[in-house]
């Protein structure tokens, strides 16, 4: 099968689904002839026009509620939100209308609107733009969360974020725009809310998102050469969460390890963590759930300080065998 | 503050309980009126509630644990709530109590013992299918925490693993049967295949024997029998009885004693009935012996012996001799069927003055009873069989019922015991008597 990278198939992807269905329409800070902050949207205008690639000025506020209100009288938007750190802006638009639309009307109005926005940390963008809040918005009902780990999945969840007819934020990290993988030419949908097994493995069973999923990869072939076989599931969308993937997996294992980039505490790693103990898994715990995110402190700009403010390869090894350490 | 639960005193003579279960966990919520523990006392068996509401906080003493009456076996009270204040203060008292002992970590073991054990879930959920206690296993975990392995190795170590050859081992999965069964032939018990083979399996079968501990009820049972039968010097005699009197007579009163408490009367209670005016006038065997001295027991509180699922219990029905057929058959069927469901309280258990043992369900003809301590004697019922028997010269087939009687020899002899029996067997033939 061919390869492209992460960002091709997320513009594959909304390109695909803009030339089936004419009410998708694109809204973002210079994402027409600039091409978005990270050229996700790279020659789109071409094929589809200023009215359907539209640049908006910069307020993301006012260019979210726009859309908000678009998608409550039948258009399905896709907003651009330059880095995710800026969803704080969005927040009242997010949380108190498109969250709350459907639910307040009884059904009668819905938003189907896809918030597509970077996150996370590692090309030097600093404490401002470098930000994991998925769990502020995993916390909200009526919301749904996706953060897709390689090129396949990003292309089908998103094929699936924009056929859904409430609110999606979709996270794309920063440092898997560059990612080749596999991707079928045709559109495709991943359903949200079903985890993937990314490797099996029979010790340990390691929980994690987004770049995540690619570092516990990584440290899963180590640890191999060490003897210990790891799974590592990828849960995709945190909003619905799959949790009887994570659970069947643990009472396999009996050891479990949570990694995200977003700072630990208050994290949804801490969600996760809960859900495995307040299972019928907790019987089948051997050790206690590890948890690994970010430093609780701001991102640093220093480039070696901002590497070791999030889990690395070596962390997920240290968690991992924490989890079967034996005197 | 937390609320002590107490080993109850569940009669005047009991000076320890036995916890023989918890109904909750520690750290499980429990309101009033719920089932907390039971006790085994040396007669009954117990459920004793939770007199508070709260959560379980904690248990001092485990199953089959004995414990003295009065003491604290339990916390409950607020989950917040710290109970090992409380604990080191019932210790004190406990050791201003007993200034004699030891003051050094005498009294503090059995609370030291009971530390809390780390042991993963996983760890707790092994050593609760095989039924191991925690602290009898090493753990390797970070800070001595017992992880799953260090169960497995524990149990295996216990269960030293069955040598079996490859052979064997795919005829015992293909026949379906289990290696722990097989005792092996080969060198050091090793299965080999002609040990698993199923022509040959059924020949030399040598099954495993199942064991059964020797505890509660059954452990009550067998004490007081050893108790009775090596101390009280046995004799039993045994008489025939024509029940055709008492056979129609049931069948008259079967009717109306079932209309009017739904209830039917059986010989039982018609034995009963006699045994119990019988007993008023034969004092000495309705009677103890303590000590020194004889007691003459003036009322007649008939035991009845019942089969309950765990073993044999003993209901008393009180003040037999005063009781009509119909308020004994009412009472006697509530006791029993209480005794069949367990659920006989302790006052339901004791007092009795003699026992009634029948086996006239079984074709059992006589039999010679063991006595319940401390009563002197024990009437032993078998069944009730037509048999021939010679009237004024022709022989009649007769309903017949034999009737065994156990007496102690140290209070009773033959004479009043055989006089006694006689008088019995005259009033059960001549019913009618009883109204005299």
């Amino acid at each position: 099968m061919r390869e492209i990278t992460f960002q091709q198939a997320i513009r594959e992807s909304m390109s695909q689904e803009m030339r089936e269905n004419e009410l998708v329409y694109l809204m973002g800070e210079d994402i027409g002839v600039y091409g978005g902050a990270f050229g996700v949207t790279n020659g789109m205008i071409g094929e589809f026009g200023k009215e359907r690639i539209r640049d908006t000025p910069i307020s993301e506020i006012g260019f979210t509620g726009a859309a908000v209100g678009s998608a409550i009288t039948g258009m399905r938007p896709i907003v651009e939100i330059q880095f995710s750190d800026f969803l704080l802006v969005t927040i009242d638009q997010l949380v108190n209308q498109a969250a709350k639309m459907r639910y307040m009307f009884g059904g009668k109005g819905k938003v189907p609107m896809v918030l597509r926005t970077p996150n996370g940390s590692g090309l030097g963008f600093a404490a401002q733009h470098s930000q994991s809040l998925e769990a502020w918005l995993a916390h909200i009902p009526g919301l749904k969360v996706v953060q897709p780990s390689t090129p396949y999945d990003a292309k089908g969840l998103l094929k699936a974020a924009m056929d859904e007819d409430n609110t999606v934020v979709f996270f794309e990290h920063k440092m898997l725009y560059g990612m080749k993988g596999e991707v079928p030419e045709e559109a495709y949908s991943i359903p949200l809310g079903k985890a993937d097994v990314k490797r099996e493995g029979q010790d340990v069973t390691i929980i994690a998102t987004s770049i995540m999923v690619q570092r516990s990869l990584e440290a899963a072939v180590q640890l191999e050469s060490e003897g210990i076989s790891c799974e590592v599931i990828d849960p995709r969308t945190l909003l619905p969460l799959d949790e009887e993937t994570i659970i069947e997996s643990v009472k396999k294992t009996g050891r479990a390890v949570v990694v995200h980039e977003a700072v630990k505490r208050g994290g949804f790693g801490g969600e996760i963590a809960s859900v495995i103990q307040e299972s019928e898994a907790f019987d089948y715990l051997d050790a206690p759930i590890q948890r690994l995110g970010g430093r609780f402190i701001p991102i640093p700009y220093n480039p070696e300080l901002e590497k070791n403010s999030v889990p690395q390869v070596a962390d997920i090894i240290e968690g991992v065998k924490a989890t079967i350490y034996r005197s | 503050m937390a609320n002590e639960v107490f080993m109850p005193k569940l009669g005047a003579s009991m000076e320890s309980g036995t916890i023989l279960q918890w109904f909750k966990e520690e750290g499980e919520s429990i309101s009033e009126g719920e089932m907390l523990f039971e006790v085994m006392t040396d007669k009954v068996n117990i459920e004793i509630e939770a007199d508070s509401t709260g959560v379980l906080l904690k248990k001092l003493y485990e199953v089959n644990d004995e414990v003295p009456v009065n003491q604290v076996i339990a916390y409950i009270g607020q989950k917040t709530e710290d109970v090992e204040g409380l604990m080191k203060e019932s210790l004190e008292d406990e050791r201003d109590k007993t200034p004699n002992d030891n003051k050094e970590d005498h009294n503090l073991m059995p609370f030291k013992e009971r530390e809390k054990i780390r042991a993963t879930p996983a760890a707790r959920k092994q050593a609760r299918d095989y039924q191991i206690e925690l602290n009898e296993i090493v753990g390797t975990g970070p800070r001595g925490r017992i992880q799953l392995d260090d169960v497995k190795e524990f149990v295996n170590k216990l269960e030293p693993d069955v040598k079996v050859t490859p052979l064997a081992t795919k005829i015992a999965k293909a026949e379906q049967i289990n290696l722990d069964e097989i005792k092996g032939s080969g060198v050091q018990g090793k299965i080999m295949s002609e040990d698993v083979r199923p022509q040959r399996s059924r020949v030399g079968e040598e099954r495993r024997e199942e064991r059964i501990q020797m505890k509660g009820i059954r452990k009550v049972i067998s004490q007081r029998m050893i108790e009775s039968a090596f101390t009280a010097p046995h004799a039993t005699i045994t008489t025939e009885v024509d029940m055709s009197a008492i056979k129609e007579m049931r069948q008259e009163l079967l009717p109306r004693i079932e209309e009017q408490i739904g209830e039917r009367i059986s010989y039982t209670e018609i034995i009963m009935k006699a045994v119990g005016l019988m007993l008023k006038k034969h004092r000495i065997i309705n009677s103890s012996l303590q000590d020194d001295y004889i007691i003459l027991h003036p009322n007649v509180n008939i035991g009845l012996a019942v089969a309950a699922p765990d073993g044999l219990v003993v209901p008393v029905i009180k003040e037999c001799d005063q009781r009509g057929l119909t308020e004994l058959t009412e009472v006697t069927k509530g006791v029993t069927r209480l005794a069949r469901e367990n659920k006989l309280n302790l006052d339901q258990m004791s007092g009795s003055t003699f026992t009634i043992s029948n086996l006239g369900m079984y074709a059992i003809d006589a039999f010679s009873p063991i006595i319940n301590q401390p009563e002197s004697a024990i009437l032993g019922v078998g069944r009730i069989l037509e048999k021939p028997v010679g009237v004024a010269g022709t022989i009649v087939l007769r309903p017949m019922m034999a009737l065994s009687l156990s007496f102690d020899h140290r209070i009773i002899d033959g004479a009043p015991a055989a006089a006694f029996l006689t008088e019995l067997k005259e009033t059960l033939e001549k019913p009618i008597v009883m109204l005299a």
